[in-house]
């Protein structure tokens, strides 16, 4: 296990990622898992402990919608896809979380420069 | 999909669940077969990389937010099966807690019934009582303290001038059955209220036919021969015909027209006396009743008041300006020249508003000490029913450790098997509650019963209501809490891997063993504090029934004659007729074989009294001696029908008539009072302050005391009446807690005997004596009995004081009652604890070293 390039997330940070994920259209829980290890290069794992109990949590509040349709494997699998809310939801959200980092990067940065 | 839907889709949302983790688990699979892992290994790596499937399920099903409804439908199904699974732990369990939760529901039952529940009128918080309406009938003296009851003419004088009150309204307080007849047909029982004009709407009770009385009708005397009924008086007498209105009803003498009916559901301004018929005041004089003066007299104070407060005014507002206007009328009554004494007294009077919404009412006055009492009690009783059960779940509860251990092993949080478990307590509750409603509902008829013993029963809805639901839907929660709470956080604090090997829970039996001895101790503390209570109202009880009345109450009938339906003139010149019809049943009655004597009389035993001043001739009035005396009027038979003996002089006899001189019979206290040193014989005395009649008595005997007016003339409001309920139900309640507690020690014991069978195998096989077996387990018990003592006596002893008003002639340390208490449950605690002690001695050695 890569444990040397994991590191815990954020509260609330999962739920922005798989819902970015989603936008690009409908996928499974398995693909979704795949898909952020991909995007994040390799450096973030979700476990399945958080990512399902997660997808179940987005679903419950409608941001999420669901349907089995047959995987690429032929098995029927559970899709996810985001909502008009899920939509509106992400853009808030992602507008959040840019100001959030800016922030958060323009003080580091100044402690930085106070300390060299 | 609502939660509801999402609750019912559960087996397909699970099956779902499932299906969506399992393809996981094969992708991963493949993924991993796919760059050359073998299968057998790859699902090795698969299943380690997943860790507890269960766990991430529970967790989905969390996020769903469903979860505790369906965890709840889940739990009650699951707390359901294990109470199915153990019926003698359930059964013991919902018998106490119904006897519990049921005494509790009674009581309260009453308590609401006569102290809490409003009146069935229009904005009930509004209405302001004049005095506490804890007095009825009538009083001509000068006001001088609280003041209770009003006259006719203060009535009218304070609403005209008022600002407080947007309407003020009067009821007559005497209470008692009278005769009417409707349409010439017999005469029947009824209650009828005399009410003011302003009555119907102050209250905002609406009529529900016709009319109800109005302004108009209150106005000259005689002015307004009408009457409203009330519903359900309609309903019987009329079957509900709405043609009744108009019909002429006869109240004693005089004939009134029905104007009305009354909304369904008012039963008039008095709880626990409901009223058929009301009638204007100003019928007053036309309507007879003992002691009646005509409403024309200033002092002649018989009414009830009550307003409604203007909005914005507060009741703080409202008493100022009622007690100055109070005092102003009044001193315009004593006219311009009052005496010294009138204006002292007059200082000194005043009026307390009271919230008027709940109504007035005699049960309240004679109730409301006892009920609170019976209340504590009950509660207690309730507590020790509580830790009855609390200690067999903790029992059960370590019965059951490894039940516990595993579910969390396998996932399942902390809060969630307390939560669990807190479920099956509530079911039990909820189960003891609604067999406790069940019983409440007859037991409260039946201790109304008790309290007011008479041949009508007393008019009080005691169908449960809102409250009482909600009291009792609350105690059930509380006593949930009270005995699932404990058990539940002992139950999941324990140790994963002793306690799945192991399951006895051998670590956690000592804390066990301590709770549940604390709560022996604290059942038998408070088993005695009742018992004690229970005893102390019994004693007072037995010296009440066997106080010296003064007078034969065997084989004593008391009938009674309504003059004025048998058509005898009342309050003219001609009354002497009345008495010369009393004077001819007298001699006719004494002739009837079988009758010894026989008399009549004003008053009998327990029924009031009218009290006056006396002045002698020749005796000064004195500050301190008031000459208040009780007075009743009596045939000639009189005495020797009551068995009150003869002490001096002569009796009444034929000889005194209307003509013949005034003469008086009186008690020895009385002669004592007024003729410490001589005989009484031969003075003269008249009645009133300033008698109209000086001297005009003539005293020709004095008789022993009888107790007259009430037995206990010493206690603020005792009866015998409420001093049975409360001596009845304290012991019923007593022994109940002490039943309770035995149960509770009998359990105790004999699962410690159980869990100890080894020890004592191993004991009798190394020599020990049976009975040192014995004495080694009852020894625990008489340490914890006596703690239990230790602790009870003193809360006991301290708290029976607030009931010395309550005793007659006992103090409220008296020693037998306190020495029973203890003894009954010594004896009943130790006898609890023989019969396991007895039990582990039969044990046999070789046996007892087999089990485990």
């Amino acid at each position: 296990m890569k444990t040397e390039d994991r590191f815990d997330l954020p509260q609330g940070t999962l739920d922005l990622l798989i819902m970015r994920v989603v936008a690009l259209g409908p996928i499974h829980g398995y693909a979704l898992a795949q898909r952020i290890q991909q995007m994040s290069r390799e450096a973030l794992q979700v476990q399945q402990g958080s990512l399902y109990p997660a997808l179940h949590r987005l679903e419950y509040k409608k941001l999420l919608a669901s349907n089995w349709q047959p995987s690429e494997t032929g098995r029927e699998a559970k899709f996810y896809e985001l909502t008009a809310k899920g939509r509106a939801h992400l853009k808030a959200e992602t507008k959040n979380w840019k100001r959030l980092t800016d922030v958060v990067g323009l003080i580091l940065q100044g402690t930085m420069e106070g300390i060299s | 999909m609502s939660w509801l839907q999402r609750l019912f889709a559960r087996r397909h949302m699970e099956s779902d669940l499932e299906k969506e983790l399992q393809f996981h688990f094969e992708s991963q699979v493949a993924d991993k077969m796919r760059s050359g892992i073998s299968e057998v290994e790859a699902r090795r790596l698969t299943r380690l990389e997943f860790g507890g499937i269960e766990q991430i399920k529970e967790d989905c099903r969390e996020s769903r937010g469903t979860m505790w409804l369906e965890s709840l439908v889940q739990d009650v199904r699951y707390g359901l099966r294990q109470l199915r699974k153990s019926p003698d732990f359930t059964f013991i369990a919902i018998l106490s807690l119904a006897l519990g939760i049921g005494a509790n529901t009674a009581i309260f039952t009453l308590l609401n019934a006569i102290l809490l529940r409003p009146l069935p009128v229009q904005m009930p918080s509004e209405l302001l009582l004049f005095g506490n309406g804890q007095a009825q009938g009538s009083t001509s003296s000068i006001p001088d303290g609280n003041t209770k009851l009003f006259s006719y003419s203060f009535f009218h004088d304070f609403r005209q001038k008022d600002t407080s009150f947007s309407g003020i309204a009067a009821v007559d307080s005497s209470q008692f059955a009278t005769k009417a007849a409707i349409g010439g047909a017999a005469y029947q029982t009824t209650h009828v209220d005399l009410v003011s004009g302003s009555y119907f709407s102050v209250l905002g009770v609406p009529a529900f036919l016709g009319r109800t009385i109005s302004e108009s009708d209150d106005g000259a005397d005689g002015a307004g021969p009408v009457a409203v009924a009330s519903y359900s008086w309609f309903q019987r007498q009329f079957n509900g015909d709405p043609s009744a209105v108009g019909k002429t009803i006869r109240i004693q003498s005089h004939d009134y027209t029905l104007v009305g009916v009354a909304r369904p559901g008012f039963y008039g301004y008095t709880v626990g006396q409901s009223t058929d018929l009301w009638i204007p005041l100003s019928m007053g004089k036309a309507f007879s009743r003992p002691g009646w003066n005509g409403l024309g007299d200033k002092f002649f104070q018989s009414l009830y008041l009550f307003g409604r407060l203007k909005p914005g005014v507060t009741a703080t507002q409202a008493s100022t300006e009622t007690n100055l206007l109070f005092k102003q009328i009044l001193r315009s009554y004593l006219g311009p020249q009052p005496s010294q004494k009138h204006l002292d007294e007059l200082a000194h009077a005043s009026v307390q508003l009271n919230p008027g919404g709940r109504g007035v009412s005699y049960l309240r006055y004679a109730f409301s000490v006892p009920l609170e009492i019976l209340m504590a009690i009950v509660a207690l009783v309730l507590l020790i029913a509580c830790a009855n059960i609390a200690n067999m779940l903790l029992a059960r509860g370590v019965a059951r450790t490894r039940e516990v251990a595993m579910r969390m092993a396998l996932g399942a949080s902390r809060r969630r098997i307390v939560l669990q478990l807190l479920t099956e307590s509530a079911l039990l509750a909820f189960l003891g509650a609604a067999a406790g409603i069940a019983l409440s509902w007859k037991a409260s008829v039946v201790l109304l019963r008790m309290a007011a013993p008479g041949p009508d029963p007393v008019p009080l809805n005691l169908t449960p209501d809102m409250a009482v639901l909600g009291f009792t839907l609350g105690v059930a929660v509380v006593t949930a809490l009270l005995f699932g709470m404990l058990p539940a956080f002992r139950a999941t604090a324990l140790e994963f891997t002793p306690a799945l090997k192991d399951g006895r829970g051998s670590s956690s039996s000592t804390t066990r063993g301590a709770l549940a001895r604390s709560l022996m101790v604290g059942q038998v503390a408070l088993s005695v504090v009742l018992l004690v209570v229970a005893g102390l109202f019994v004693r007072s009880l037995i010296n009440l029934s066997a106080v010296e009345t003064g007078f034969d109450k065997r084989n004593v009938l008391i009938f009674s004659l309504d003059s004025s339906t048998a058509n005898l003139p009342h309050g003219t010149p001609e009354e002497i007729r009345s008495v010369q019809v009393q004077e001819q049943i007298e001699d006719r009655v004494q002739n009837i074989p079988g009758v010894r004597a026989d008399g009549f009389a004003f008053f009998t035993f327990n029924e009031g009294g009218w009290t006056d001043e006396a002045l002698f001739q020749g005796i000064p009035r004195t500050q301190a001696n008031g000459g208040e005396v009780f007075f009743n009027i009596t045939g000639k038979g009189y005495f020797s029908t009551m068995g009150i003996q003869l002490v001096e002089g002569r009796l009444f006899n034929a000889q005194d008539t209307q003509m013949s001189n005034k003469v008086a019979v009186i008690n020895e206290s009385m002669a004592r009072h007024f003729f410490p040193n001589g005989s009484a014989i031969g003075h003269r005395f008249g009645i009133g302050e300033t008698p109209d009649h000086p001297g005009e008595k003539e005293v020709i005997g004095v008789v022993k005391d009888a107790k007259y007016t009430s037995l206990a003339e010493e206690q603020v409001d005792g009866s015998i009446a409420t001093q049975s309920l409360i001596a009845r139900l304290s012991s019923f309640f007593g022994i109940i807690a002490v039943f309770l507690g035995c149960i509770g020690i009998y359990g105790l014991l004999s699962y410690s005997v159980a869990r100890r069978t080894n020890e004592f195998g191993v004991r009798l096989a190394l020599g020990a004596r049976s009975h040192m077996l014995l004495w080694m387990i009852l020894r625990e018990c008489i340490l914890l009995l006596v703690i239990g003592l230790a602790l009870g006596v003193p809360v006991a002893l301290s708290s029976t004081r607030i009931f010395k008003s309550l005793l007659y002639e006992l103090s409220p340390l008296d020693p037998t009652a306190i020495f029973i208490a203890i003894a009954a449950v010594s004896i009943m605690t130790i006898a609890a604890a023989w019969l396991p002690a007895r039990r582990a001695t039969k044990i046999d050695p070789m046996q007892a070293l087999r089990t485990e």
